[in-house]
């Protein structure tokens, strides 16, 4: 730790005591804090972790002598991709896109051909009406379709059915079955059904929808399911209800997660490694400025998310609140004191282990590796570290890629954290945070200098000067403006205090 | 003309402390009209805070600046002009955006209602530049100049505010030998219009030739004056040093070995017209000599790496090496210590030993990219010790020592990965006596162990003190090779400039 970061380190520590005590009823009590309640303290520590690895990204690519203003959009755009890769779809068996062939007539016109796939007597469940609809097939058809011209549009199904409404001409239909027999929950045993017919296999968290033309409809998650031949006997989680009966369909549908965690985890990492490859290789191969670079990044990358999610808020739901979600937003207990309605937890929030792991991974490479000497070095004189034997370029791009990389981290976590994230908004002006926290913790712009220590500490002031604002109820219209004056004092005092030790040094050395 | 005996320009007593260190203490000086006093002394001796103190950028704590022989308190920049003392900087304090006028007239433009007032500027630049000798037009944007044209703008804009003493600090350290010989006839020029000039050089054979008078100081004490009939080199190294330097350059005849380094048909991509073609022994010196600006540098570039060879082959030990880049150098054993060490070999503010062990952590990592610190540590303590670099410890932060240990920091960085060809451009500029000696001794020993060492140098008596043989360039190619016993300054002068009647006597 050199004298630079003890600095932000001794704020820190001042900004935390007068936290303490201006958020206690008195001097002497200072549990009674609202700051040191324990779910304040968590959700900072949370925020450090996510805001730090941020901070620690864009260190990187500031020892180099650069910057990336692209963190922010790259926050958004992982959070959409893993979205997007992490989405769940539930299939029903046998869909079909469907209108009716005249005004109230009871001719459905299938796009595709549904000829083996329905077959009379079947029971179809039609959406997008007022009510889902139940059907019944009475006579299946295939048919040529043609447009008006007599283009061939392809083989269709004619269905006649039993049980429109006035209402329904277009929409979607799936086929339902009905219920042999079932079981309601009582004691250890599990709710469970038995149906019949259906096409796929079901396992454990596929769905059912249950539907009842005038009870309604109910959505139920397979614990467990097993099948005897076309027999399907499937356990679920939840409780059928009182109100269940053999008169309610079944529709089940598959749960289709279009890629494994760890698969979409990847992606979205790897996606955001290749973003930070090209921003180094337009740095050093095509010699453009990396604040030119990273700002296009910045609008592109905030575009391209809203663009993929079509500007539509992207969540997690509670698809993922057992698995990858907890990650995010769960916590490690620890204590727990208090009784009743009045007990208290304090745990570590998950987010600090991803933060320590990565926090002490880069303070290895920069401090203990070639590499992070090399970093050290380019950022301070490139020409002389290329004079050196140095592969700058190589060295610069890594930093690009470490810096994405761990905003694409910070991006993931930020998104399981909240849930739900919205394109527009996700993630704005993130790299200024980061750029503050890294400023703060003693990297310096002109590039060569800084530590991990200090960025976490920066973090940590800038997390702080937040929750002061939030606790001390400051009108937070102000917050921008009181992080930025002590950010101003912060590298004031420091420009100062090494002028001030540069002098002395500068005197001690024309002595000797 | 004042009377004789009134300088126009005195110093008396004059000391100046800074916590710890006495930078100057009890010194005179004194400079009469129309004369050029140079002032030389090693790095350190005081000469920069003497020239401070009469710019007007520090006071002084004790004694008199007089004037005509009254006494002036020169406590800004400002007062020093009026009083007609003039500061040219070492690194040149104009505007590179601005024309010529503009930055002549620049701070004090002469202007109509609040604009300014441009045919005015042209108008009094003319005058200016015509009384220099400086020949463009006040119009012309400064970046379209070279730096001996720049410092004429310089010396242009202080005769403009009309000064009467200016202070030329180390003013040819950045110029060609055609530049140079224009500004000495500018200062000759100028002392016979009646300004008198403080030069300051390292450059010993300038000062020789240029002043009336020189002033030494050492220690920031005067350490003697020199009337013009007692200037002379020894004189001066006498003074400066402190002892008698008999034999600064003592070179002995070493054993030569084989051919390490050849090159042949070497088209760099600065002078692709021209073919380079030597070669180099174990345990020989090479000096290359030339003018600035005759390719030089540029081919110990190509030779390094950092400038691709646009054709020809470069062998080491009879191995052709591919010089796509430093690396390639580096790993064929061969080192080079820049020009400029501060923009290419050094990244100053990182410390002694992370310079030092630099370009040698590729080499001695451990397993996983890790850095072997035993032996960072070790090499940088064995250099520290073997150079005699001077420095509290090898934590110290390059920039803070002097710039002939710097010098040697960066020789250390190569000398730790044992090279077998040693290239140095420039190894003695701007750096004192005292390291340069040192910086000598240390070439021939580099040879002695079996080095090829091959340097630039644009002081004559260097090339001709140091080298075994002498390779003369002149605009991109080599005009001549002199052995040792053919070396004069005349020999050399011809080559260089490509003049080439002398037939040079191959002998590899």
């Amino acid at each position: 730790m050199n004298a630079k970061s003890l600095g932000i380190f001794g704020l820190l520590v001042m900004l935390f005591v007068f936290m303490v005590l201006m958020t206690s009823d008195s001097w002497t009590n200072i549990f009674s804090s609202t700051f040191l309640q324990s779910n304040n303290l968590e959700n900072l520590l949370r925020r450090v972790s996510m805001y730090g690895l941020l901070g620690i990204g864009v260190a990187f690519v500031i020892i180099t002598g650069g910057i990336d203003l692209s963190v922010g959009s790259i926050v958004c755009l992982a959070g959409c991709l893993l979205g997007i890769f992490l989405q769940v779809d539930y299939q029903p068996a046998s869909v079909f896109e469907v209108h009716r062939a005249k005004v109230a007539s009871d001719m459905l016109l299938v796009h595709g051909n549904a000829d083996g796939v329905y077959k009379v007597g079947d029971r179809l469940r039609m959406y997008r009406g007022r009510q889902p609809a139940l059907l019944t097939v009475q006579n299946v058809e295939p048919v040529q379709l043609a447009d008006s011209e007599g283009e061939s549009l392809g083989i269709g199904t004619v269905l006649k059915v039993q049980g429109l409404t006035r209402d329904e001409d277009s929409g979607q239909v799936a086929k339902a079955f009905e219920i042999l027999d079932f079981g309601q929950a009582q004691g250890g045993q599990a709710a469970w059904v038995r149906i019949t017919g259906v096409p796929f296999e079901l396992a454990a968290r596929d769905r059912i929808a249950f539907f009842h033309p005038s009870l309604g409809l109910k959505d139920l998650v397979v614990r467990k399911a097993s099948r005897e031949g076309e027999v399907s006997k499937v356990e679920f989680e939840q409780a059928l209800g009182e109100r269940f009966s053999k008169e309610w369909m079944a529709m089940p549908t598959a749960r289709k997660q279009r890629m494994a965690i760890p698969i979409a985890i990847m992606s979205v990492l790897g996606i955001a490694g290749c973003l930070g490859l090209l921003h180094g290789l337009l740095v050093t191969r095509v010699h453009l400025q990396p604040f030119v670079v990273t700002l296009c990044g910045l609008l592109i990358y905030r575009g391209i998310s809203r663009w993929l999610v079509d500007d539509n808020p992207v969540g997690f739901g509670i698809e993922y609140k057992e698995t990858l979600s907890p990650l995010g937003s769960g916590k490690l207990s620890l204590f727990e004191w208090g009784t009743g309605d009045s007990v208290q937890t304090f745990g570590v929030p998950y987010p600090l282990f991803v933060f320590l792991f990565a926090a002490v991974i880069a303070a290895v490479f920069l401090n203990l590796t070639i590499w992070g000497r090399y970093l050290l070095a380019l950022g301070s004189n490139e020409e002389a570290a290329r004079y050196s034997g140095i592969r700058t370029e190589r060295v610069t791009i890594l930093a690009y890629v470490i810096c994405t990389i761990s905003a694409a981290t910070g991006g993931i976590l930020f998104a399981l954290d909240s849930g739900s994230i919205s394109p527009s908004s996700f993630g704005n002006f993130y790299e200024l945070y980061a750029i503050a926290a890294a400023v703060l913790g003693g990297c310096s712009l002109r590039g060569g200098e800084g530590s991990i220590f200090g960025v976490i500490a920066g973090t940590a002031v800038m997390m702080l000067l937040n929750n002061l604002i939030l606790l001390l109820k400051i009108p937070d219209r102000l917050e921008f403006t009181i992080i930025g004056l002590v950010i101003l004092l912060g590298v004031t005092l420091d420009e100062t205090v090494r002028r001030i030790a540069a002098r002395r040094r500068a005197m001690k050395s024309a002595q000797s | 003309m004042p009377e004789v005996d009134t300088p126009l320009l005195e110093v008396r007593k004059i000391g100046k402390q800074f916590p710890g260190v006495r930078a100057l203490h009890d010194v005179d000086l004194s400079v009469r009209q129309a004369e050029v006093l140079a002032v030389i002394g090693e790095n350190g001796a005081g000469k920069s805070t003497l020239m401070k103190i009469l710019a007007g950028v520090q006071m002084p704590d004790r004694g008199q600046v007089l004037i005509d022989g009254e006494t002036v308190t020169l406590d800004s920049v400002k007062a020093s002009l009026d009083s007609g003392v003039a500061l040219i900087h070492q690194e040149l304090n104009l505007a590179e955006n601005l024309q010529v006028g503009e930055n002549i007239y620049l701070g004090r433009e002469p202007n109509r209602f609040g604009f300014i007032d441009r045919k005015q500027i042209n108008a009094d630049a003319v005058k200016v530049l015509e009384q220099i000798g400086l020949a463009v037009e006040p119009t012309t944007p400064l970046s379209d100049l070279s730096i001996g044209q720049r410092q004429m703008v310089e010396i242009a804009k202080a005769m403009s505010v009309g000064a009467r003493v200016l202070i030329m600090d180390e003013p040819t350290s950045s110029l060609s030998s055609a530049e140079a010989e224009r500004l000495f006839e500018v200062v000759k020029d100028l002392r016979t219009r009646g300004v008198s000039v403080i030069y300051i050089s390292h450059r010993l054979g300038e000062v020789k030739a240029l002043s009336n008078r020189v002033v030494v100081l050492r220690d920031g004490e005067n350490a003697g004056v020199l009337g013009s009939d007692e200037i002379t080199h020894d004189n001066m190294v006498r003074l400066m040093v402190g002892r008698d330097v008999s034999q600064f350059y003592s070179r002995e005849t070493l054993p030569i070995g084989d051919v390490v380094l050849s090159v042949e048909g070497l088209r760099t991509p600065t002078w692709p017209e021209h073919e380079i073609a030597f070669s180099i022994r174990q345990g020989e010196i090479v000096g290359i000599a030339g003018l600035v600006g005759a390719g030089r540098t540029e081919m110990l570039r190509t030779l390094f790496g950092v400038d691709y060879p646009v054709a020809g082959t470069v062998a080491v030990a009879g191995k052709k090496i591919d010089l796509k880049s430093p690396i390639a150098a580096i790993e064929a054993g061969i080192a080079l210590v820049p020009e400029d060490r501060k923009l290419n070999g050094l990244v100053i503010d990182m410390s002694v030993r992370h310079n030092i062990s630099l370009a040698a952590l590729s080499r001695n990592r451990l397993a996983g990219g890790f850095l072997n610190r035993a032996i960072e540590n070790r090499d940088t303590t064995q250099m520290i010790r073997d150079l005699r670099i001077k420095t509290p410890n090898d934590a110290q932060i390059t920039r803070f020592l002097s710039g002939g240990n710097q010098q040697k920091v960066v020789l250390g960085k190569w000398l730790s990965m044992m090279p077998k060809i040693l290239l140095l451009d420039e190894p003695t500029r701007g750096i004192d006596v005292g390291a340069k000696q040192e910086i000598y001794q240390l070439m021939e020993k580099l040879a002695k162990e079996g080095l090829a060492v091959l340097f630039v140098s644009s002081e004559m008596e260097e090339i001709m003190g140091m080298s075994d043989r002498t390779i003369v360039m002149h605009e991109g190619r080599i005009t001549g090779e002199l052995q040792r016993s053919e070396l004069s300054e005349e020999s050399i002068m011809q080559l260089a400039t490509g003049n080439a009647n002398k037939v040079a006597t191959v002998t590899n």
